[in-house]
């Protein structure tokens, strides 16, 4: 299965920028739980997930974003998501984890809104 | 139940305990869904549905090479119906709680059957949009 992290430190703005993109359910989920724990202990910094490649993620990969977000959270760090899809979003409002992280609107969703 | 939803044309599939074919089963329910003119919307929840119960289940099921799951389509003219049943030895429960609440938020009608030695799951999807001619 299709399935990516691609990760840069922003020092500007003290901040992980990670690109998650392709599917993650069961099979992955845990290697994305593993290279995204790995950049907060590598740095204690905010986080900022760019969902616009991902296409699909099931309730594991919500749990594993959940485990990001406490650890980014136990040293007072923010985790964002940018870019879900809607289909994506669909599932966090379901869980109610769409109070839980800090979730940016993408262009095609704000547009929707002000139509 | 409607006339002709007591005909339907199946599509059985049998699966290995491997997480890696969970995508498979995913890309399956996706193209029947499709092929049923459900919207997109609707394909979307189907995906998911199954994809859910699959990870349900694989994580109840022990590995060997005698372990297994079965998927059965039933492809009826006003709904899809989904099983999938395990075919193996079961683990004890895990805390499954996101895979349920997601599930029966998705579809429209969920059945799950655990009896400590066998698990079906029954998913059904209502074709809201229009109905499947085949």
């Amino acid at each position: 299965m299709d399935y990516s992290v691609q990760s840069r430190f922003d020092q500007e703005k003290k901040c992980w920028s990670v690109a998650v993109s392709g599917e993650v359910d069961i099979f992955n989920s845990q290697d994305m739980k593993k290279s995204l724990t790995d950049l907060i202990n590598e740095k204690n910094a905010d986080m900022t997930v760019d969902c616009a490649g991902l296409e699909y993620m099931d309730s594991t990969a919500l749990g594993a974003l959940v485990a990001v977000l406490k650890n980014v959270k136990n040293y007072g760090g923010i985790m964002r998501l940018r870019n879900v899809r809607q289909n994506l979003l669909k599932l966090f409002r379901i869980t109610n984890l769409d109070k839980a992280f800090v979730i940016e609107a993408d262009a095609e969703t704000e547009g929707e809104k002000n139509a | 139940m409607p006339e002709k939803d007591r005909e339907t044309e199946d599509i059985e599939l049998s699966f290995p305990v491997n997480a890696a074919y969970v995508s498979a089963a995913r890309l399956t329910a996706s193209s029947i869904a499709n092929r049923m003119n459900f919207s997109v919307d609707e394909i979307e929840d189907v995906k998911a549905g199954v994809s859910e119960a699959c990870a349900y289940i694989i994580r109840r099921l022990v590995t060997s090479q005698r372990s297994g799951f079965r998927i059965l389509f039933q492809m009826k003219h006003s709904e899809l119906r989904i099983t999938i049943e395990t075919d193996g030895s079961l683990t004890e429960p895990a805390d499954d709680g996101m895979s349920l609440v997601m599930i029966k938020a998705l579809m429209d009608e969920v059945a799950v059957r655990d009896c400590g030695e066998r698990i079906s799951i029954t998913l059904v999807k209502v074709h809201k949009t229009g109905l499947f001619e085949r």
